[in-house]
């Protein structure tokens, strides 16, 4: 480290020159992430908050939930296999509702569940309800901006069925629409169907079943049950309409900022180090170790990424604070530790060139050189 | 009196199969403690092969080397790195220092490689820096020296290990006359006062009032003029 820093402190301007491309690019990547990170979760949020690991749902659905039929019969199915508490039915229907006391009409997503099993919305403002509680709701906190408040009522456009509004939850989202909750008792007056029928069969209970289970019991549902899907929560969100697309380009841009970041880094040590190639072989003359050198180039990409790295995490923390709540951007520390460590490892990897080309340099240059 | 290098039947040859051409043939030199040696030599008669081989940097196809003693052939390439860091002080053309390093860190840090501690690196450059009349310019860069004090830091530095042996690649090629002379009489008093020894290789016969023998490399072998 000893010539690594008194290098930098020598050609301040050189490697403040790639600091600020490495701090831009870093900046770049951590504010698609953030970006990324935060169309996924305005997306799929009601989803991704789901304690659920697994999701039964129709072979031939294609894992899409609104595609995906299933009854009690699997319901009970499932249950027997992972515990009744374990297992529960979910129901998803797109619509569109206005209020009576607002001037709204929204897009929304009515997810009926058991408002006493595990899917149950935790409400943050308000009351949470019962399965007894018919013609009440819980809704998405984004429904607020709307002009939705406790107490209003909102009414579905398709059905004409209305609900007041007891609670709000956070980051309810399905397909970017706000989640509003309902019992099962509701979605069954909804649907025409009748929970006292009990045939049920022509009716359309519920979408897909919620499971909590190990990777064991998932595929032991599936055996048991010929017509029906195991899928992880990852493959159901993948399904979401529209977010695959979202999330391809998106993820594509980081990839390429990434390679991006690696090249520059990877061409501007390289051509550095072939500039240097008559001072390495006096260092090595000299009886300076391969190793020593070698952690020398590398301590320089460290320096230089983990500084830029540091500056742009800044950066987007200061960016944050000031981005309007409308725009969705979400940047958690798992993700962003692991796009930071991403980043240094591509800058390593960038600079491993570097060090080969070093470790070519013979110490016998250092002889019967004029030049210096 | 010890010897500082010995090179003992030191053939190098390049090449291979029918073409092959030798360098240094059968060359035998013996350089002890206290002595000044001047190997002289027209361009392309050896010299850089002859000082590489010397100076462990280049293994001879054949014969035995020493420094201080230890002999180099069965060396792995690690161990003479860390031979040429403890026993051999290295000047070479222009003087090539490091152009990021100011003038005590240049010495400083081949102490660091030797593990040398802090204190006792300050207190040895201190003494060699005084010694050669740089002291003054030791927070200044190389490229704000000019040329013969760079050759002065480049002698401070070879020496700064305590090394039995120096080996000068031409350590005059870039200064004039009155300069070039000056940094020979400072190797040559260097010498003196470590009370180790130092080989210099030049084609310039100007350079020689204060060498204890000169030697001229002609065919592969040395040869004193007495």
């Amino acid at each position: 480290m000893f010539l690594a820093l008194r290098e930098m402190r020598h050609s301040k301007a050189r490697y403040s020159l790639i600091m600020v491309i490495m701090l831009l690019v870093s900046f770049l990547v951590l504010f698609v992430t953030g970006l990324a990170r935060g169309l996924a979760y305005a997306n799929i949020s009601a989803v991704e908050n789901m304690p659920a690991n697994y999701f039964a749902v129709q072979a031939d659905a294609d894992h899409a939930f609104r595609r995906s039929q299933l009854s009690d019969k699997e319901l009970a199915a499932a249950q027997s296999v992972v515990g009744a508490d374990k297992a529960t039915a979910l129901a998803v229907q797109t619509s569109t509702i206005t209020a009576d006391d607002a001037d709204i009409k929204a897009d929304i997503t009515f997810f009926a569940v058991d408002m006493e099993g595990m899917l149950a919305p935790k409400v943050a403002q308000g009351n949470a309800i019962t399965n007894g509680s018919t013609g009440s709701a819980v809704v998405d906190a984004k429904l607020e901006q709307s002009g939705v408040t406790i107490g209003s009522t909102i009414r579905d456009q398709a059905s004409g069925m209305s609900w007041k509004v007891a609670g709000f939850v956070k980051d309810s989202s399905y397909s970017h629409t706000p989640v509003v909750y309902i019992t099962q008792a509701d979605w069954q007056a909804m649907k025409g169907g009748s929970v006292q029928d009990g045939a049920g069969e022509q009716a359309t209970p519920y979408n897909v079943i919620a499971l909590k289970a190990s990777s064991a019991q998932a595929a032991e549902i599936t055996s048991k049950l010929d017509h029906v899907d195991t899928i992880t929560q990852k493959q159901a969100i993948a399904s979401v309409p529209g977010y695959s697309a979202e999330q391809n380009s998106l993820l594509m841009m980081i990839v390429f900022l990434f390679v991006i970041a690696a090249f520059v880094l990877a061409v501007f040590f390289y051509v550095i180090t072939i500039q240097k190639t008559s001072q390495f072989g006096i260092l090595k003359a000299m009886g300076t170790k391969m190793s020593y050198l070698a952690w020398s180039v590398v301590g320089q990409v460290m320096i230089l990424s983990v500084g830029s790295l540091a500056i742009s995490l800044l950066l987007t923390f200061g960016m944050t604070m000031s981005l309007p709540d409308t725009m969705p951007f979400q940047l958690e520390g798992s993700t962003m530790i692991l796009t930071s460590v991403l980043f240094i490892g591509m800058s390593l990897l960038g600079s491993l060139i570097s060090v080969a080309r070093v470790a070519k340099v013979d110490a016998l240059e250092a002889i019967g050189r004029t030049g210096a | 009196m010890s010897a500082m290098l010995m090179m003992k039947q030191v053939t190098k040859t390049y090449g291979d199969g029918g073409q092959t051409m030798s360098v240094l043939h059968n060359l035998d030199l013996t350089v002890n403690e206290g002595e000044f040696v001047a190997v002289l030599g027209p361009s392309g008669s050896g010299k850089s092969t002859f000082l590489s081989t010397a100076g462990a940097l280049l293994t001879p196809t054949s014969g035995e080397i020493y420094i201080d003693g230890e002999p180099l052939s069965n060396k792995d390439k690690r161990e003479l790195t860390e031979l040429r860091l403890q026993k051999i002080g290295f000047m070479f053309q222009s003087a090539q220092l490091l152009p990021y390093l100011k003038v005590e860190e240049q010495l400083l840090y081949v102490a660091k490689l030797a593990k040398l501690g802090t204190k006792e690196a300050k207190v040895r450059a201190t003494y060699l820096l005084k010694r050669l009349e740089i002291w003054e310019r030791r927070n200044h860069y190389p490229e704000q020296l000019s040329g013969g004090e760079k050759q002065r830091v480049a002698i401070a530095r070879a020496w700064m290990n305590k090394p039995a042996i120096l080996f000068a690649d031409e350590p005059t090629a870039s200064l004039d006359f009155q300069r070039g002379k000056e940094v020979v009489r400072m190797i040559a008093e260097e010498v003196k006062s470590e009370g180790k020894a130092a080989v210099m290789v030049t084609h310039d016969e100007r350079m020689l009032e204060w060498c204890d023998r000169v030697l001229h490399l002609e065919d592969g072998i040395l040869i004193e003029h007495l």
